[in-house]
């Protein structure tokens, strides 16, 4: 069966004059006549199903318009005249468009705050007896997880929910559709669909994916095309012909409600219904579910035909006391950082473990998951046994997370699996019961059986589930390895969800425990392991993993474990350095250029103990290196980076030096006082010049940023200085340089003045009476030479 | 008053490349990987906008009090206009004292590089931001011109009060110093303009060649 909703609200009222500015909502109270005939026009037009004049009739909305306390009056009105003109055959859906805020951390709504608003008018709107609740027109994934979770509890209507997506197939905030539909299907919607932003023709790849995504029926509500402004107007170009030339293509994609969203009209829905009249629904074809996670833009699957998922386990505090002491202290970073570098380390999942005694983990799991979420794009697993800090994780999570774990005891099972079925989430499963850990395969199959139909009980489905094998450790338990590998192929056989589990227990106590690890690993991939929860920096793991992926044929004929460059053979003997041929002071000025500070730092410390003089390693080596720099930077051969490197290395000379001879003292070309002037807060021009200066033999007063002019002349006279630095980045700044100028001359100092800095010129140099104007670093070194010569 | 927060997946190596002056040089790219991965994780991206009316004929924006638009490419740039969107982003604090740090602590190159990060992490937050307000202004059938902030060619500086008051920049912690500088200083303020989609116009993406720092670090060559 194929149902023909109506089309644009907005086109029509703006047809009928209604004003920017006026609340299209407020007329089912003042014009109730004019929502009704258009109803009514959309009715004889072939409509099934039509929508309520309440797309803006949530209260953040409402506010705009100073209508805020009349939400109830205004969304009850809106469903009775629509129900009112439905009658008996024709349905109607509660129209639930978005807030205009985002929700945090994207914007400033929360999430609470967003899910109190929806629950608000959908209860108004089944009250006054809608068919069904239509969260519609949603850009964040978020605000309609807020309201989807809010429809299902304020309501027991069916929810449809339609997402907006842009010409790149996701929501500007970065959903797909894929993952739109896994996340909102395992949240209870029951119609998931696509409408405005785009027209019908861009519209039909995003129904296809969504029709490859789930099992609900999916609705869609085109655009009649992408806009134009016509005297002020908006008008959308698509007429009812060409959009109805799309609705059977729309139908055969998956879609079986249809109907129109901007521009649209009656004679659109007419066109449309005549188009698909005669059509039936088509035929999904129906793939066993499998298990998806998603985060806000992606969807990683774990099943026994896939490659291996890598679930990382670094966000954990537990014995480990500095990251603990972080979180403690409210700061995640060292927790983002983790996230980050794992995912470049291989990881597709990441593990949220927030267990740190003494503080409140509920608000730090809220916290971590809402940062975290934030910055990466795979999946989250929320590892607690906590149910208060899980339900603020799920909630806080833009996604389907895995929660990590649900046992058999019977207050997690009461407590968890309520909440995964509400949030959506997938479960992890642990064979544990109230008795403990049972030690053999057959026993964790009976405690697993428990745990899955205590699932299905609370409405949890296949698709649903990740079952952990156990692992014990071999140095205790004789048989650990032998029965988590029954455990494994018991799964498998028995329910053929996929399987997870950390790895490390099983070496404790033994030497060589990465050698243990690795070659259990192996076992386990052998015997069915889809999802190890582990350490993605473990090399020996990780080339396991690859090596297996090979031999299991997840990874064919070896391709990918051919391409790791460790794997290539390598000719011996090849890889030995070759001696230093070249003189000390050679190998040094090379290594200055070449910015190798290490290198640098240990070749000095050689010379010295060759008895090389500091000031010959200075000139011929460091100074030589420098000037050789200087050239190749003017000539366009080196750049910024590489030479502010190579002044690294110089320092890091100097610094040996001076720890190996204290009392030497080094070429001192001259006293330089260098500040970027007052308003001015840019530090880092300033400071490359003076890192320069000072690595090439000058003595460096740095008085840092935002410094006047009489600070600047002061310390120019306390040091002697010979050469006055100076650097202005805006035209707003410029002039102090001007102002420092003045006072400099009038306090009898003799210091050259050297300006610089993203707006100075020559001429503004010259006019401003400074000595020498340069254009960068480089320039400034061979300057402050020459101007002390 | 609509605030949107940037998510910052992936800062461009590309353009970090060239915001430190490297344009398309080999350089380890393992420590550009790096910087750019420390500048997503620093990066506190935070972004509003307000939308106004724009009169073509008196340059004004009306607002309230109205703002009046100096300058000839910045009204050339607007002539077509019919409204204009004044937006302010930021990444925060943080990432600016880790740079100060690292210079402090010798790491001049590291420095600089994750200063040049830093700056593709604000122009990519506000991108960002600019194409969430796209979905808007397309529904309502306006097209979107490129966005010109104050110091832009002959649009002084000196105008960034009214830009902060118009966006309510201090709501995502934006302010200024007498000298007209944003802080933190990874922010940005710009404007604009939102042209019916029936008057055609295809302007051309902003380009360095329309700047006149002839000698800048990160002039693109073409």
């Amino acid at each position: 069966m194929i149902y023909v909703f109506d089309g644009a609200m907005g086109t029509m009222l703006q047809s009928a004059n209604l004003k920017p500015g006026d609340c299209p909502e407020l007329l089912n109270i003042i014009q109730p006549d004019l929502i009704k005939k258009i109803h009514l026009d959309y009715i004889s037009s072939g409509a099934d199903i039509i929508e309520t004049n309440t797309f803006g009739g949530n209260r953040i909305k409402l506010e705009h318009y100073g209508l805020a306390d009349r939400t109830r009056e205004i969304n009850i009105a809106a469903a009775k005249i629509a129900k009112d003109a439905a009658g008996k055959k024709i349905k109607v859906a509660g129209s639930m468009g978005p807030t205009g805020k985002f929700i945090e951390p994207l914007g400033e709504l929360s999430f609470d705050e967003a899910y109190s608003v929806f629950f608000e008018q959908a209860r108004y709107l089944a009250e006054a007896e809608v068919d069904y609740i239509l969260i519609e027109t949603s850009i964040d994934i978020q605000e309609m997880r807020a309201a989807l979770l809010a429809a299902k509890t304020a309501t027991n209507l069916p929810v449809i929910c339609q997402m907006s997506y842009s010409n790149d197939g996701r929501t500007v905030t970065g959903t797909d559709p894929q993952t739109a539909a896994i996340t909102l299907e395992a949240m209870g919607a029951d119609i998931i669909g696509a409408n405005c932003s785009l027209g019908p023709e861009q519209l039909l790849p995003i129904i296809r994916i969504l029709a490859q995504n789930t099992t609900k029926p999916i609705s869609v509500q085109p655009n009649a095309g992408m806009p134009h402004l016509v005297n002020g107007k908006t008008i959308f170009p698509m007429d009812s012909t060409e959009m109805a030339q799309w609705a059977p293509q729309l139908i055969e994609a998956g879609a079986s409600f249809i109907g129109g969203c901007c521009g649209t009209t009656p004679q659109h829905i007419a066109a449309i219904k005549k188009a698909i009249t005669g059509l039936k629904a088509s035929t999904r074809k129906q793939s066993l579910p499998r298990l998806a996670l998603t985060s806000r833009s992606k969807t990683v699957f774990i099943d026994k035909d896939l490659p291996t998922v890598l679930i990382g386990e670094r966000i954990n505090p537990t014995g480990r006391k500095k990251l603990a002491a972080e979180i403690k202290s409210g700061s995640f970073l060292s927790a983002k950082k983790e996230a980050l570098e794992q995912i470049q380390a291989g990881a597709h999942i990441l593990d949220i473990n927030m267990g740190v005694g003494g503080m409140d983990q509920t608000a730090a799991m809220k916290k971590a998951i809402t940062e975290i979420a934030q910055l990466v794009d795979v999946p989250l697993a929320i590892d607690t046994s906590d149910a208060t800090a899980l339900e603020a994780g799920l909630k806080a999570y833009p996604g389907r997370a895995l929660i990590n774990s649900v046992s058999a005891e019977p207050e997690r099972l009461e407590t968890f699996l309520p909440l995964a079925k509400k949030y959506g989430a997938a479960i992890l499963c642990l064979p544990i019961s109230a008795n403990g850990v049972p030690k053999t395969a057959d026993e964790r199959l009976q405690v697993m059986e428990t745990i899955l139909n205590e699932a299905f009980e609370f409405g949890l489905k296949a698709g649903d589930f990740l079952l952990d094998g156990l692992v014990m450790t071999v140095a205790a338990e004789p048989n650990a390895c032998q029965e988590t590998l029954s455990t494994l192929r018991l799964y498998r056989a028995k329910f053929g969800y996929p399987s997870t589990m950390g790895l490390s227990n099983i070496s404790y106590g033994l030497p060589n425990r990465p050698l243990i690890n690795s070659t259990f690993f192996a076992m386990c991939l052998a015997a069915g392991l889809d999802a190890p929860i582990m350490n993605p920096y473990d090399k020996p793991m990780q080339d396991t993993l690859f090596a297996s992926a090979a031999l299991i044929g997840h990874d064919q004929n070896g391709r990918a474990y051919s391409l790791i460059a460790s794997n290539q053979a390598v000719p011996k003997g090849a890889a030995t350095a070759p001696e230093i041929d070249v003189d000390i002071l050679t190998a040094i000025k090379a290594a200055v250029m070449n910015g190798e500070k290490e290198a640098v730092a240990s070749l000095v410390e050689r010379a010295l103990a060759e008895k090389y003089p500091p000031t010959e390693i200075t000139e011929k080596a460091l100074t030589a290196a420098m000037n050789d720099i200087g050239i190749g930077f003017g000539n366009g051969k080196l750049f910024l980076p590489q030479v502010l490197l190579s002044a690294e290395a110089m320092r890091a000379a100097f610094l040996k030096i001076k720890e190996i001879l204290p009392a030497q003292n080094l070429q001192n070309n001259g006293t330089v006082v260098i500040a970027t002037v007052k308003g001015d807060i840019h530090d880092l021009g300033k400071n490359i010049v003076a890192a320069l200066l000072e690595n090439n033999g000058f003595q460096l007063i740095d008085l840092g940023k935002d410094v006047d002019a009489e600070t600047i002349v002061r310390k120019a006279l306390e040091y002697d200085a010979d050469i006055v630095g100076l650097c202005a980045l805006m035209t707003t700044t410029m002039t102090q340089i001007d102002t420092v100028i003045h006072a400099l001359k009038k306090s009898g100092s003799n210091a050259k003045v050297m300006v610089g800095g993203a707006v100075l010129t020559q001429e503004y140099a010259n006019q401003a009476g400074a000595d020498c104007y340069a254009k960068d670093g480089v320039v400034a070194v061979n300057l402050a030479k020459n101007l002390l010569k | 008053m609509p605030i949107y927060n940037s998510v910052l997946k992936q800062i461009d190596p590309v353009e970090t490349k060239r915001y430190a002056g490297l344009g398309k040089v080999d350089f380890n790219e393992a420590i550009i990987q790096k910087a750019c991965l420390e500048a997503q994780l620093l990066a506190e991206p935070k972004g509003i906008w307000q939308i106004y009316n724009y009169n073509t004929c008196s340059y004004k924006v009306e607002s309230s009090p109205e703002f009046l638009i100096r300058g000839e490419k910045i009204r050339k740039h607007l002539a077509t206009s019919a409204k204009v969107i004044v937006l302010a982003v930021t990444i925060g604090e943080t990432i600016e004292k880790q740079i100060t740090n690292y210079f402090k602590q010798g790491e001049y190159s590291y420095s600089l590089l994750l200063d040049a990060a830093a700056t593709t992490a604000v122009e990519q937050a506000a991108d960002d931001v600019e194409k969430t307000i796209k979905q808007y202004t397309t529904a309502q059938g306006y097209q979107m011109i490129w966005r010109f902030s104050p110091g832009y060619g002959d649009w002084d500086i000196c105008f960034q009060p009214e830009m902060l008051h118009l966006s309510d920049a201090k709501e995502i912690g934006i302010t200024l110093t007498e000298s007209m500088m944003l802080i933190p200083r990874k922010s940005i303020t710009a404007i604009i303009g939102l042209v019916p989609n029936s008057n055609e116009k295809n302007e051309k993406k902003q380009s360095c060649s329309a700047c006149s720092k002839q000698d800048c670090l990160a002039r693109r060559s073409s």
